[in-house]
C-alpha cells in the first residue's frame, strides 16, 4: 500500500499554505495533534472492549450438570469487597487491580422461533457486547446466520454526543485482533464490534496493517485536500440513486455515506500526525508475543489522541484456536465440547496471561503528566458466556481493568448472584459520563449498576 | 397440478421423508416471506413433472423485488482489470461475508464499514496515482492527450471510462460532475484533474454497488424487467464475476439482450472464455464450502501424510473434478458424487493409495480409483472427509449435516433451546465415537435431528480426520461404516455416492444454490415455481451444468423483479 505514500515523521504545521516541518524532540511530537489540547488529561476517559473466547472452566454455579464433575470454581475470588485475593485464574491480573463482577448472566427472551437462539453461544456474545438479544428476523441456526439488533457497546459510546462531543478525534473507535482462528466464515462469527444489523467492524488482525492506519499518513497536504472535496462529488453522485432504493438499501447506502463523511474529516485531519513509533518488527510468535505487539501499536495511538474507544479481540467466539503450546491438540470450542475440563482451565489461564500482557502494555503507556494510559482507560473484559461445555450462560465472566480517570474503583469484587449483564453496561455507561436511566432491551433492562465499582 | 397443490405435494413428500421432529419441510423457518427450500418437492418424483406434457400449463413467475449488491471483493478487482486493464495493483478491501454459503448474500445484506470505505478511497487513490503517474499507461488509457480540463479528449474519455465503471451511459448530470471535478481540481495539470475524477467515479455507489432497478416490463405492466444495461451486468456477473466489457455494454446500447435468442448467444459466447471457468469454479467454491479448508491444521505426528500444503491440494482437486464435469466433459453434475475418476497430485495419491505416475507437489494427474476399493465420488476425497472433522477425530454428525444440508438441500433443525448438545461421554466401558453418538437415538430429544444426520455420517467412518482410509479408530476399536439414507441401509460410503449420482434431490439442490448465488439472496416462497421449473429444465438437459447456466439466464425469473419493495 505505500509505494507512493511517504511516510509522516515530522509534526507538520500549516504557514500561510506552505507546509513546514518541524523536527521536534520525540516526547513533545507525540502532541498536539489537534491543536494545542494535551492529551492525558484526566478528563479524556478512554472505553475499550477486551473479548476472550469460550469463557471460563466450568463448576457447579453453571449450573447441576456442569457440577456434576465436582470441579472447583477457579474464577470467582472467595471475598468480596475492595482489596479482595485474586482467584487462581484472576491472578495473572493481579498486579492490574482490576475490579470484577460475578454472577451475572443474559437477562433478554429468548424466542421460540426461529429455533435455535438460544445457543449460549449466540445469545452470550450478544447480549455481552449490545446488551440485547440476536435479532429473530433472519436468524438460521442450521447455517450459523445471526446478526445484532443494535450497536455493540464500543460502537454505542464512540457515537454517543456525551463521550466525545465536538471534540472526535482522528478515529472515533478502532477494531484489532489476535487470533486468526475462526469458527466459521460468516462475519459475525469474526468480529465483536458491530454498528447495528448486518452492520459489522471486523478486527485488524495483522499489526502492519494497524500500524498503517495510525501512522502512515501521506504528507501531501494538498493532495489530501483534493481527495476530501472529491468526496464531495461522490456523496453527489449518490443522492439520486438514494431516493429510488427500498428501505434497507437506503439504510446499508446511508451508512457508507455518513462513513465518507469521516473519511472526510480524516483527510482534512491529516495536516496533523503523531510521532512515528516505527513499523512493528516481523511475524509475530504465539499470542501473547501479538497481543502485546498490536498493545504497543494501539498505546502510541491512544497516547497522541488518535481515538479513545477501541475492541481488542483475543480470539473470535467460539474459536477453533489450537492452543498447541499449551499441550491442547484439538481446536478451543471442540476442546469445550469434549468436556476437557483442565485444558479449558488453562486456556483460560493463558488468555488471561494475554490480557495481562495487554494491561501492562497500557500502564507503562504514560504521558509526560505521569498519566498512564490504564488510568484513563476503562477496558471491560469479557467473554461469550459462562462456560464452554453445555455453553452456560450463568456467572459471565466480566472484568473492569483501569479506573476511567477515577469513574471506577479498582480492585473490587462485586458480586450479584443471578444479577442481570447489562448491570455491568450500565456501569461503564454512567463511568464514562453518559447519561444512562436504563440499559439493556428485550428483557434485558435495568437502571441498576454495579454499585462497588462504580466511584462517581 | 396448480402450484399450490405442488408445493402441498413437496410438503408432504417432505413429511414423509422425515423420520422425527428433525426435518423443515417448507415455510416454518421464516414466517416472513423467504422459503425454505425442502428439497423435497422433485424429490418424489423424477423430476421431470410435467414438462413433457405439451397441454402443461407454464409455471406462473412472481419474481422478488431489486436488491442492491455491492461488489465482492474479488468482483471489485476483476472490475477494476475490465475498467482500467490488467495489471492493477493489490489493495486491501474489506473481506466478504457469506451468509448462506454465498458472498453474493452477504454483498446484499452486509452493511460496508468504516474501515472498508476508506479502503475504497485510498485504493481508488493508489490505483490512480499509479496509472497515471506513468505518462506511457495514462495515454493507453485515457487514448488522448488531454490539453485542458473541458477539452474534447477529457469529455470524450469521461463518457467513454463513464459507461464502463457505471456499467451504463453516464446521465448529462453525472458527465457534468466529472468534468467540474477535472476543472476544480486540474492542477497542476488536466492529467490530475482526469486522475481524480476517476478515482471519484471509482468510489462512486454507481461503480460500488450493482444498481439494477429495471424499467417497466411492456408485457406485463404489473413487474418491472430489468433493462439490457442491467442484463449486461447480471449475465456479466453470474458468468465471468465481473463488471460487462464493451462488447455487452455495446449490446446492450444496441438494444440485444432483452429476448432469449440474444441471451443465449451472449451466454454461450461468454462460457467460452475463461473467465467464465474462474466464475463457475468460484460458485462451486462456495456451494461446497471449500473455504473451511483454509483454516485445517493437524498435528504431522498424529498423521504424518499430512502437510500444510495437503488442503490446498484437496481444493485443487475438487476444482479439477468441477472443470472435467462442467467444461471438460460437460456431463451429469450429479455424477460428481458417483465418479471413480479423480485427480491427484503426489501428496494426494500417496494419501489414497493410487499410482499415479506423472504427479508432482505441483502436477495433477487423471486417475481411476480402484473399483474394489473405499473411495467413490466427491464424498470419499480429501477436501470433504477434512473439513468435515476435527483435529482427533472425525465427525459423522458434520459429515452427515453436510449430506442433508448441502447435497441434498434439506434443513436439519437446531437442538432444542437448553438442551445438553455434547457428545455422551463413555459410560464405564470405552466405545467407539459412533457408539457415544448412537445413544443420541436413545435420548428421545436428540433422536429427532441425529437419527436424520447421523446414519448418513457414519458411512464415512472408514476415513479419518485428514481423508486417510482406516479400519480401526484411534483407540484401536474397529469400526462400522454402515449407515442408511432415508430408511435405506448402506455398507458404507461407497453405496452412497452412486445412490446420490441418480437423485433428482442433488440436481434441485444445485439449481436452488445457484438461484440464490445468482440473485444475492433466499428464494422466497413464491419464487419456489422458478426454481421447480429451473430443475425440470435442467433435467431435461441431463443434469448439465453449463445448460443451467443458459436456462436460468434465458429465464424470466432472472429477467423479471416485482415493482414493489418487499413490505413497502
Amino acid at each position: 500500500m505505500s509505494r507512493i505514500l511517504s511516510r509522516r515523521t515530522l509534526l507538520r504545521g500549516a504557514a500561510g499554505g506552505a507546509a513546514v516541518s518541524l523536527a521536534l524532540p520525540p516526547l513533545e511530537a507525540m502532541f498536539g495533534t489537534r491543536g494545542a489540547r494535551a492529551n492525558g488529561d484526566m478528563d479524556e476517559p478512554i472505553f475499550g472492549i477486551f473479548f476472550w473466547a469460550n469463557g471460563t472452566p466450568w463448576h457447579a454455579g453453571h449450573g447441576g450438570m456442569q457440577g456434576g464433575g465436582g470441579y472447583p470454581d477457579l474464577w470467582t475470588p472467595a471475598a468480596t469487597g475492595p482489596g479482595y485475593a485474586p482467584s487462581e485464574l484472576l491472578q495473572p491480573l493481579a498486579p492490574y487491580a482490576v475490579s470484577v463482577a460475578t454472577g451475572l448472566e443474559p437477562k433478554t427472551m429468548v424466542p421460540d422461533q426461529p429455533p435455535g437462539q438460544g445457543d449460549g453461544h449466540m445469545r452470550g456474545f450478544m447480549v455481552a457486547l449490545t446488551s440485547d438479544r440476536i435479532r429473530p428476523d433472519g436468524f438460521d441456526h442450521p447455517s450459523h446466520t445471526l446478526t445484532a439488533l443494535r450497536p455493540s457497546l464500543d460502537q454505542y459510546i464512540a457515537k454517543h454526543d456525551d463521550f466525545y462531543g465536538s471534540n472526535v478525534p482522528r478515529f472515533r473507535s478502532l477494531t484489532m485482533g489476535v487470533s486468526e482462528a475462526r469458527f466459521h466464515d460468516y462475519g459475525h462469527w469474526n468480529a465483536i464490534s458491530y454498528n447495528g444489523p448486518d452492520s459489522l467492524n471486523l478486527p485488524v488482525l495483522d499489526p502492519a496493517q494497524l500500524y498503517g492506519l495510525l501512522f502512515d499518513v501521506p504528507a501531501d497536504t494538498g493532495q489530501l485536500e483534493n481527495r476530501a472535496h472529491l468526496l464531495d462529488a461522490v456523496m453527489e453522485d449518490a443522492a439520486d440513486l438514494r431516493l429510488q432504493l427500498g428501505a434497507a438499501d437506503k439504510i446499508r447506502l446511508d451508512e457508507h455515506l455518513s462513513h465518507l463523511d469521516e473519511i472526510q474529516r480524516r483527510l482534512e485531519l491529516s495536516v496533523a500526525a503523531c510521532d512515528d513509533p516505527g513499523p512493528p518488527a516481523g511475524a509475530a510468535g504465539d499470542l501473547l508475543a501479538k497481543t502485546e505487539v498490536m498493545a504497543q501499536i494501539l498505546a502510541r495511538g491512544l497516547l497522541c489522541g488518535m481515538t479513545r474507544v477501541f475492541s481488542f479481540m483475543l480470539t473470535s467466539p467460539a474459536t477453533t484456536h489450537v492452543f498447541s503450546n499449551l499441550g491442547v491438540p484439538d481446536g478451543m470450542h471442540k476442546t469445550c465440547h469434549d468436556g476437557h475440563w483442565d485444558r479449558v482451565r488453562d486456556i483460560t489461564r493463558y488468555q488471561m496471561e494475554a490480557f495481562a500482557v495487554f494491561l501492562g502494555v497500557m500502564q507503562q503507556t504514560v504521558d509526560p503528566a505521569g498519566i498512564s494510559l490504564l488510568d484513563r482507560m476503562l477496558v471491560f473484559g469479557t467473554s461469550e458466556y459462562g462456560e464452554g461445555w453445555q455453553h452456560g450462560n450463568k456467572e459471565h465472566p466480566v472484568i473492569f481493568a483501569g479506573q476511567a480517570c477515577g469513574a471506577i474503583e479498582t480492585g473490587v469484587h462485586e458480586r450479584q448472584t443471578d444479577g442481570n449483564l447489562s448491570m455491568a453496561h450500565v456501569t461503564m455507561l454512567r463511568a464514562l459520563g453518559i447519561p444512562t436511566d436504563s440499559y439493556g432491551f428485550n428483557g434485558g433492562e435495568t437502571s441498576e449498576h454495579l454499585s462497588s465499582i462504580l466511584a462517581i | 397440478m396448480t402450484n399450490d397443490e405442488r408445493r402441498a405435494s413437496g410438503v408432504l413428500v417432505a413429511l414423509l421423508l422425515a423420520t422425527s421432529g428433525c426435518y423443515d419441510g417448507g415455510e416454518s423457518r421464516d414466517p416472513g416471506e423467504l422459503a425454505t427450500d425442502t428439497g423435497g418437492e422433485s424429490g418424489g418424483s423424477d423430476g421431470t413433472t410435467d414438462d413433457d406434457d405439451p397441454d402443461a400449463e407454464p409455471p406462473v413467475i412472481d419474481p422478488g423485488a431489486a436488491v442492491l449488491p455491492r461488489l465482492t471483493a474479488d468482483q471489485y478487482r476483476n472490475s477494476l482489470e475490465v475498467v482500467l486493464g490488467p495489471g492493477q495493483p493489490v489493495v486491501a478491501l474489506e473481506p466478504d461475508t457469506n451468509p448462506y454459503l454465498f458472498f453474493n448474500i452477504g454483498a446484499t445484506s452486509t452493511t460496508l464499514s468504516e474501515l472498508g470505505t476508506q479502503q475504497y478511497e485510498e485504493a481508488a487513490d493508489l490505483i490512480t496515482q499509479d496509472i497515471f503517474g506513468d505518462p506511457d499507461q495514462r495515454l493507453a488509457l485515457v487514448g488522448c492527450e488531454p490539453a485542458a480540463p473541458g477539452d474534447p479528449c477529457v469529455q470524450g474519455f469521461l463518457e467513454e471510462f463513464g459507461r464502463r465503471a457505471y456499467r451504463r451511459p453516464l446521465l448529462p448530470d453525472e458527465l457534468l460532475r466529472w468534468q467540474q471535478i477535472t476543472v476544480d481540481l486540474g492542477t497542476p495539470d488536466a492529467w490530475e484533474g482526469l486522475r481524480l475524477a476517476v478515482a471519484g467515479m471509482l468510489q462512486s455507489p454507481h461503480f460500488l454497488y450493482r444498481v439494477e432497478l429495471g424499467e417497466p416490463d411492456p408485457d406485463r405492466p404489473d413487474r418491472l424487467r430489468y433493462t439490457a444495461f442491467e442484463m449486461a451486468s447480471r449475465l456479466s456477473f453470474l458468468l465471468w464475476n465481473t463488471t460487462p466489457d464493451d462488447a455487452l455494454l455495446d449490446a446492450a446500447e444496441a438494444g440485444e439482450l432483452l429476448d432469449e435468442d440474444s441471451l443465449l448467444a451472449h451466454a454461450e459466447r461468454m462460457l467460452a472464455d475463461p473467465r467464465a471457468n474462474a466464475a463457475v469454479q468460484e460458485f462451486f467454491a462456495q456451494y461446497f464450502d471449500l473455504g473451511r479448508l483454509d483454516g485445517v491444521t493437524r498435528d504431522v505426528d498424529v498423521y504424518p501424510m499430512f502437510a500444510s500444503s495437503l488442503p490446498r491440494s484437496m481444493r485443487t482437486e475438487i476444482q479439477l473434478l468441477v472443470d472435467d464435469f462442467v467444461f471438460r466433459r460437460d456431463a451429469d453434475i450429479r455424477g460428481i458424487y458417483g465418479t471413480r475418476n479423480t485427480f491427484v497430485n503426489d501428496e494426494l495419491a500417496m494419501l489414497y493409495g493410487v499410482d499415479a505416475p506423472g504427479a508432482s507437489p505441483i502436477a495433477f494427474v487423471p486417475v481411476e480409483l480402484p473399483a474394489d476399493g473405499p473411495r467413490v465420488g466427491l464424498l470419499t476425497l480429501g477436501a470433504f472427509l477434512t473439513m468435515n472433522a476435527h483435529e482427533t477425530e472425525p465427525s459423522p454428525t458434520l459429515r452427515g449435516k453436510y449430506v442433508r444440508e448441502r447435497v441434498l438441500c434439506q434443513t436439519v433443525q437446531p437442538p432444542p433451546n437448553d438442551v445438553d448438545t455434547n457428545i455422551p461421554e463413555s459410560e464405564g466401558e470405552a466405545e467407539t465415537l459412533r457408539e457415544r453418538l448412537e445413544r443420541h437415538a436413545d435420548s428421545s430429544v436428540c433422536a429427532g435431528c441425529h437419527s436424520f444426520i447421523d446414519p448418513p455420517g457414519f458411512l464415512f467412518e472408514n476415513f479419518d480426520s485428514i481423508g486417510a482410509f482406516r479400519t480401526v479408530d484411534a483407540s484401536g476399536f474397529e469400526l462400522d461404516a454402515s449407515g442408511e439414507l432415508d430408511g435405506q441401509p448402506l455398507a458404507n460410503a461407497t453405496e452412497l455416492g452412486p445412490l446420490l449420482a441418480q437423485d433428482a434431490r442433488v440436481g434441485r439442490c444445485v439449481a436452488t444454490q445457484l438461484f440464490r448465488h445468482a440473485q444475492g439472496r433466499l428464494e422466497l416462497t413464491r419464487e419456489l415455481p422458478i426454481i421447480t421449473d429451473l430443475s425440470e429444465r435442467f433435467a431435461d438437459d441431463g443434469y448439465r451444468f453449463k445448460h443451467l447456466l443458459t436456462t436460468l439466464v434465458r429465464h424470466e425469473g432472472f429477467r423479471t423483479l416485482a415493482r414493489e419493495e418487499e413490505g413497502a
